[in-house]
């Protein structure tokens, strides 16, 4: 489903410009979960926001296709409409616009790129209504600014209420564990398995087991200056858990 | 045409001489004299006088020939609400009036206060009662329920030059929308509102000219003990379109909201110069003015708080612009000036400019919404705080803006305004500032050049 091949890419500019990325390969099959994981600094977050398109980021070599279609090629937002969703790790707050109005311009948006009819209101309130139930969320943050003055926990909880709006075909999850507390952990968790099928794929970034306990991965890579150094089964999660990235670092020189 | 009257202007233009002859046609009133005066000592304001140096009128208003372009469409016209219409023809009002609305149409006309820093505004009295218009247009408002008028001042033709006097008697209260929709060459309205103790004005501001118009809107505001007034402006702008607000507080407890919203496109230029006097004890001013410019428009911000040394203790003031440049080649000019003599004072006043956020943008695109709806939306709720005060206008006020974002071309991408972002702040002043002007541009070699503060404290 999701395919990177070599895939290497710099952040800045001219004499600035720095390889963050290189020679990164992997291959998530749709109905898989990989986890990655990987030191601070390592380029995670940098993956995400090559592979979503974001301003900043060169691509210098290698590919990343998503059902055999080149998205490196693509606007972001036309990323988002072949069914690609990050969660982001630092969500980023939009003042003025309510998060309902958001998530339905958002969703009107992918459907008309797809040529499907836009969703009525009354259907987008009933399906957000089930939606903010299953994570918990109060009704009334839906109605306020998207992340304005949400504390950690519900920003993070906010990006799986429009990922489970969305219904996308491939998520990638930065570390949508961080700042969730041990009740919110799981119903995020459940929120994200309710979306694992088949014909889905998801790369879920974290520094933590724990998290994997809830969603558990097919496979789990670990990612350090910038390329993937070592691929293994969830047990591998559990070793790193116990002893750190030194000696998975060591062997793989 | 006598001589006497050719040499009121030094070096007229075209339209100067066409604007004497307008006056000279006129019956003599010493009145009207001395208000042409006050216009002929600068002619049509240029750059080279310091209030006007961003706006210059003389070479906007080359001929005052008919215009490319109709009137803009109405989005204030409300169904049985009394409304008055100015045109180029003169004045048309309503056969009844709502009850504790009356209109004096008078023959003489009325002085105007402070008219040497309004030549705009002495114009259009100066020239009001050609046609079947009034010399001076009164209006009355008495009682204690609310009285809702509409005003639309509208082409076609060449000059459109009107003037209304408003006197709110103590404890009245006036809803009043004003709709500058141009279709003239050249249009200036002078608005005055007096508002006696207790009085409240609710003034709603639609500004929408042609790319070959000139437009002037002058409203001088007078506040007694515990009036208030809010004002929300929305402007489009137009070859040059100027809205000044000249309010004076000169009893205690009197409070102003002025708040005012522009998006600037190709060709247009948008003007907000105000100017506040704190003339008494205890009173209140909250300006809020927010922009958004594409390439080749320009935007304008002149605020001015005014706060004598004895008369203007306890003031409490404060001062925003922010103004969003969405493409290179956007111009935004801020001159903020807060003039505080008093020391018991709570004065604050913030000035920023810069595009739009890229995190913001990146994030409304990681969603799946095209970049040019991205933006729309994040400048909507930019400047949606502006237009928060509108009441029951503020939906039509954001669905013209709306529709005006959603108009915008795409522009290419290089031309978007990315990676930069950079502001100035001052705040609060203490006791005494007068902030120098400051000039924004995004031509991007000059970045660096850019001054980093707009005040100078002292
Ligand atoms: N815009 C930038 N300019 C310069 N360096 C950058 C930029 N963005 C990222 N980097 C650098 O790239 C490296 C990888 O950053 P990235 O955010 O991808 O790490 P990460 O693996 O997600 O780390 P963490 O676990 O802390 O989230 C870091 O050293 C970071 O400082
Ligand atoms: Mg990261």
């Amino acid at each position: 489903m999701l395919k990177i091949q070599n895939l290497s890419a710099t952040v800045g500019e001219g004499e600035a410009a720095k390889t963050i990325i290189n020679g990164l390969s992997l291959e998530v099959p749709a109905g898989e979960v990989h986890a990655i994981m990987g030191p601070n600094g390592a380029g995670k977050s940098t993956l995400s926001y090559v592979l979503t398109g974001r301003d900043g980021y060169e691509v210098t070599g290698g590919n990343a296709t998503l059902d055999g279609q080149d998205i490196l090629a693509m606007e972001p937002e036309d990323r988002a409409s072949a069914g690609l969703f990050l969660s982001f790790q630092y969500p980023v707050e939009i003042p003025g616009v309510p998060v309902m109005t958001f998530v339905r311009t958002a969703m009107n948006a992918q459907r008309k790129a797809r040529g499907e009819p836009e969703i009525s209101a009354p259907d987008y309130l009933k399906k957000s209504r089930e939606v903010a139930k299953m994570l918990n969320l109060d009704a009334d943050m839906l109605k306020r600014p998207v992340n304005v003055g949400f504390s950690g926990g519900e920003k993070k909880r906010l990006e799986i209420y429009q990922m489970l709006m969305l219904e996308p075909r491939f998520m990638v999850l930065d570390e949508t564990d961080s700042g969730l507390d041990i009740d919110a952990l799981r119903t995020v968790a459940e929120g994200v398995n309710a979306l694992r099928a088949p014909e889905r794929g998801m790369l879920v970034i974290t520094h933590y087991q724990r998290l994997l306990d809830y969603i558990k991965p097919d496979k789990v890579h670990v990612l350090a200056k910038g390329r993937i150094i070592k691929t293994g089964g969830p047990e591998l999660a559990l070793r790193l858990e116990k002893e750190g990235y030194d000696g998975v670092l060591a062997e793989a020189v | 045409m006598s001589t006497a009257l050719k040499d009121m202007i030094r070096n007229p233009t075209v339209a100067e001489l066409e604007l004497v002859a307008r006056y000279a046609a006129l019956k003599a009133d010493p009145r009207r004299e001395r208000l042409f005066e006050a216009f002929a000592q600068t002619g049509l304001p240029h750059r080279r006088i310091e209030d006007w140096r961003w706006s210059d009128f003389k070479a906007a208003v080359t001929a005052l020939d008919l215009p490319a372009t109709p009137p803009a469409a109405d989005p204030l016209a409300t169904d049985g609400v009394a409304t008055l219409k100015f045109t180029p023809q003169g004045y048309t009002a309503p056969a009844s009036l709502p009850p504790g609305l009356r209109l004096l149409a008078k023959d003489e006309v009325q002085a105007m206060s402070g008219a040497e820093d309004a030549p705009l505004g002495a114009l259009a009295a100066a020239l009001s009662g050609a046609k079947n218009a009034p010399a001076t247009l009164m209006a009355e408002v008495t009682g204690e329920t609310p009285v809702r008028l509409h005003m639309v001042f509208s082409g076609p033709g060449a000059i459109n030059a009107a003037r209304v006097v408003f006197l709110l008697r103590p404890g009245a209260q006036l809803e009043v929308s004003e709709s500058h929709l141009g279709g003239a060459a050249f249009s200036t309205a002078l608005v005055e509102y007096t508002l006696q103790q207790g009085a409240r004005l609710s003034r709603i501001v639609y500004q929408r000219g042609g790319k070959t118009e000139a437009q002037a809107i002058t409203a001088l505001i007078h506040q007694d003990a515990d009036a208030e007034t809010k004002q929300t402006v929305l402007a489009f702008g137009a070859r040059v379109a100027r809205i000044e607000t000249r309010l004076v507080h000169q009893e205690t407890s009197s409070h102003a909201t002025l708040n005012a919203a522009y998006l600037a496109g190709d060709g247009y230029h948008i003007d907000f110069t105000s100017h506040v006097r704190h003339g008494a004890r205890a009173c209140i001013t909250r300006q809020v003015t927010k922009g958004a410019v594409l390439d080749g428009g320009r935007g304008v911000f002149q605020g001015k708080f005014h706060v004598p040394r004895n008369a203007g203790q306890q003031t409490d003031a404060s001062m925003q612009h922010n103004a969003l440049l969405l493409e290179d080649g956007a111009e935004v000019f801020a001159k903020p000036e807060l003039e505080i003599l008093a020391d018991d004072v709570q004065c604050a006043h913030g000035n920023t400019s810069g595009a739009l956020d890229q995190n913001q943008l990146f994030y409304l695109r990681q969603r799946g919404i095209p970049l040019e709806k991205a933006r729309a939306l994040l400048t909507e709720a930019f400047i949606a705080e502006a237009l928060e005060d509108a009441g029951d206008h503020e939906e039509a006020l954001r669905a013209e803006a709306q529709a005006w974002l959603s108009e915008v071309r795409p522009a290419p991408r290089s031309r978007m305004l990315s990676s930069m972002r950079w502001q100035t702040r001052c705040a609060p002043l203490m006791p005494t500032c007068i902030a120098a002007s400051t000039r924004w541009q995004t031509r991007r070699p000059k970045l660096s050049k850019l001054p980093a503060k707009t005040c100078a404290h002292s």
